[in-house]
């Protein structure tokens, strides 16, 4: 990836942010010419959490038909996102759920996965969903989901660097007693991707 | 070890967040004194600079509202500290009246103020463009557009304000702020500047007599300035062709991608202005030089805009000058796309169309809420209980104006820091309505409490309650006056918000927990009985800021014994994010219930249980 912009998308509470800035630091370390953007403010928990990562561009910017990349760590934020990927880009994303309060209270629908999945291949070229959480459990932790996906999407090559730099930014950057739950999860992710 | 922030190590290359960049700027540039308001998205630099002041070689201050900041910086800087003052762009407009006097008087130590601007009001009221105060005051502005130019710029800025006396304007917006890249650091000063404080009274004390002397001084000083920034690295020409295009702030970001994304990288002439004010006139005179069109680029007011049109006429150059005229918004934030059309425009290009898909409107949203067990959330449910739709709600800012959404629907009007309390007011004797103002903890410390005095002296017919949730919870977390704990130690001097309420005038007060609805819902039952200045403290922490300072949360949980139609009615009163609703069965969410305890005392089908029992 010469250049390109990704586009990640969730919920608070989900390490959203905490997956861009490891993927920036790898990027970093790679020697890639990378930049990073997020908006906080009025993102309270629950909130949609929307941040990107860029390389080889100087505005941390994404809008509309621009990512080559969407991220997703929740279900219905993918399919809110997918406006965001240029035709012929690539979604990784998780295929579980974490209902809005509006859905909670039974007031409006939440779509399944068919129908994000139908509308994510009707604009990228490659489309992988993966049960996040589950596989985050399995890895150890649930709050490991975020690494699960940047598992998947770099086993896919979705991201501008190889699995080992993943695992040593995951070393590093990571609390060490996190690092073997974590590992474990992009090992997972990576099995999803590869099926 | 020390952070990497404050070390002294040249040539490394950290990733920062374009606010962390800005605190090592301050620190290469000698900033010996730091003092501030919070607020999105300036936060994270006084944030940082409170947790690194430990290690740190200044003082620093998160001060009661952005007047009191820059009038302790002043002070400091007066007395001869490098000083850096920090507060979002509408926080200016409360510290422009020193502000524009102290362009007058100087300030010999160096002055640095960062205004974060917020270009598509992420998380403002307004989206004001705060090059207008570089203008109104005569400040010397710069505008950084990547993590590394905020490290640069903050560390220059200061410099030139402790070279020049004159206090300078940083001025960033959220894309900016909240950018992480690349910085290499630069190295840290062996000897802080400082010039100790010489009594002068007629450059300090502006009596008119000495003020206009030092108004023509002022003049003098920005016209030296604008020489600076003539030759400044910061304003750089490149490129060469028949189109120019001049580029300020983020906007020079989307005009680099853009050119690459057209193919057009070297095929335009640019000029990049990062020294914006005062605007280098002889650079730019030269810049148009064969020009067949000109493109400016700024977010939101066309300042160098409408100040290179002025520039043309005067140098007699005839040039199609594209801008603000054309395509491009006085409003919201630039794009690279918005750039790359109008590039195209200005070529006689044909637009960009993009067959991406459309956004989905009708998706479920996910509102901003107020957070399980947020006592704002019992406050205006029983507030509500009591005074119905027949009230009206002044609100303010903080986290609380997240009620304005039903079903709580706790705010009618708005306007900014402090104003419930006076703007109620004024809706009380003008309508004649009964008002309840609501405002927060450290709003009310911020500007509210003149606001109540007011109230008082005037016998105003309001009842205040003042959201007292011990901390500034919207921007972080951040300490007040009235505060316990703070992210790093106790408070050892707390204003308590009573005594002050009383020492107003005001004789009708009642501090309490909303989470006891009983005695709350007496309160207000009471409160709205009588006539005149009122107030009401309800008081219970921030649930998420007692948790992190206690490092525990609480030890029950509410479960719904049965679905009930009480229940229901909780259900849809309440909207607490703990709720879930699933087959005509409500359920509460053991890992997001805080135990509050609330809805157990409005309906019986909520009971509690041992967390995890």
């Amino acid at each position: 990836m010469q250049r390109g912009r990704i586009f990640l998308t969730g919920v608070g509470g989900q390490g959203t942010l905490t997956a861009t800035k490891l993927v920036s630091l790898t990027a970093l370390d790679e020697g890639l010419p990378v930049v990073s953007g997020e908006i906080h403010g009025m993102a309270q928990r629950g909130g949609v959490v929307e941040s990107t990562v860029l390389i080889g561009y100087l505005s941390p910017r994404i809008t509309h038909g621009e990512a080559d990349v969407v991220l997703g760590f929740e279900l219905l934020e993918t399919l809110r996102a997918l406006c965001y990927l240029k035709p012929g880009g690539h979604v990784v994303a998780n295929s579980e759920a974490l209902p809005p309060l509006s859905v909670a209270v039974g007031k409006v629908p939440y779509p399944d996965l068919d129908e994000v999945r139908d509308k994510a291949l009707s604009v990228a070229s490659k489309v992988l969903f993966l049960p996040a959480r589950t596989l985050a459990e399995q890895a150890g932790a649930a709050q490991s989901a975020n690494t699960v996906l940047l598992g998947a999407a770099c086993a896919a090559k979705a991201l501008p660097f190889g699995m080992e730099a993943l695992e040593r930014s995951v070393r590093k950057y990571l609390k060490p007693t996190l690092t073997e739950v974590n590992l474990k999860a992009l090992a997972l992710g990576a099995k999803a991707a590869h099926g | 070890m020390p952070s990497p922030l404050l070390a002294d190590t040249p040539g490394e290359t950290l990733l920062l967040l374009g606010n962390e960049a800005i605190v090592r700027g301050a620190v290469e540039g000698g900033v010996g004194f730091v003092s501030c308001y919070p607020g999105t998205p300036s936060s994270e630099v006084p944030d940082t600079f409170f947790r690194l002041s430990s290690e740190g070689d200044y003082h620093f201050e998160y001060s009661t509202n952005e007047k009191v900041a820059l009038e302790v910086g002043a002070g400091a800087a007066i007395a001869g500290l490098p000083a850096l003052v920090t507060m979002k762009h509408v926080g200016v407009n409360v510290a422009a009246d020193p502000l524009l006097t102290l362009a007058y008087i100087t300030a010999p130590g160096g002055l640095v103020l960062l205004s974060a601007d917020d270009p598509g009001c992420h998380s403002s009221q307004n989206e004001q463009d705060n090059r207008h105060y570089a203008r109104l005051a005569g400040l010397p502005c710069f505008e950084p557009s990547t993590a590394q130019e905020c490290k640069d710029m903050a560390r220059d800025a200061l410099h030139l304000a402790t070279r020049t006396g004159q206090p300078v304007l940083l001025r960033t917006t959220t894309r900016v702020n909240h950018v992480r890249g690349p910085v290499r650091l630069g190295k840290l000063p062996q000897v802080k500047p400082s010039r100790p404080f010489s009594r002068d009274l007629q450059r300090f004390v502006p009596i008119p007599a000495h003020s206009r002397v030092q108004h023509v001084k002022l003049l003098d000083r920005l016209a030296a300035i604008r020489l600076e920034a003539e030759g400044s690295p910061w304003n750089k020409v490149s490129g060469s062709g028949g189109l120019g295009v001049i580029a300020s702030g983020v906007s020079r970001c989307y005009l680099h991608d853009a050119l690459i994304e057209e193919g057009l990288e070297g095929a335009v002439k640019v000029l990049e202005l990062g020294f914006t004010y005062p605007l280098p006139d002889g650079l730019i005179t030269n810049f148009v030089q064969g020009l067949e069109k000109l493109l400016i680029l700024e977010e939101l007011e066309p300042l160098v805009e409408e100040h290179v049109r002025a520039l043309l006429q005067r140098e007699g150059v005839s040039l199609t000058v594209l801008g603000k005229n054309g395509t491009l918004p006085c409003h919201g934030e630039y794009s690279t796309d918005m750039v790359r059309q109008a590039l195209r425009h200005a070529l006689g290009r044909q637009a960009r169309t993009s067959d991406h898909c459309p956004p989905d409107m009708d998706l479920a949203v996910r509102p901003p809420n107020l957070c399980a067990g947020c006592s704002h959330r019992a406050a205006f449910y029983t507030v509500r209980e009591v005074f119905g739709d027949d009230a009206v709600y002044s609100s303010d800012i903080g986290c609380y104006t997240l009620g304005l959404l039903p079903p709580l629907s706790a705010a009618d009007f708005l306007l900014c820091m402090g104003a419930s309390i006076s703007a109620g007011s004024g809706f009380a004797r003008a309508s004649g309505k009964t008002t309840v103002a609501f405002i927060g903890d450290s709003t009310f410390f911020h500007s509210g409490i003149t606001g109540l005095i007011n109230a008082f002296h005037n016998k105003h017919d309001i009842l205040t309650i003042i959201l007292d949730n011990r901390t500034t919870a919207m921007t972080g977390h951040q300490p007040h006056p009235g505060v316990e704990h703070t992210s790093i130690g106790p408070n050892e001097r707390i204003v308590e918000i009573e005594p002050l309420v009383r020492a107003c005038g005001v004789e009708q007060v009642q501090t309490l927990s909303p989470f006891n609805h009983k005695a709350a819902k007496k309160a207000l039952t009471e409160m709205k009985a009588l006539p005149g200045t009122r107030v009401i403290i309800f008081r219970a922490p921030c649930v998420i800021h007692d948790r992190r300072v206690s490092g525990k949360g609480k030890p029950q949980t509410a479960v719904v014994s049965k679905t009930t139609e009480g229940c229901l009615d909780v259900l849809s009163a309440l909207a607490c994010p703990a709720f879930l609703k699933e087959g005509g069965q409500v359920r509460v969410d053991e890992e997001l219930c805080s135990g509050c305890m609330f809805c157990p005392q409005l309906d019986k089908s909520f009971t509690a249980k041992k967390r995890g029992a």
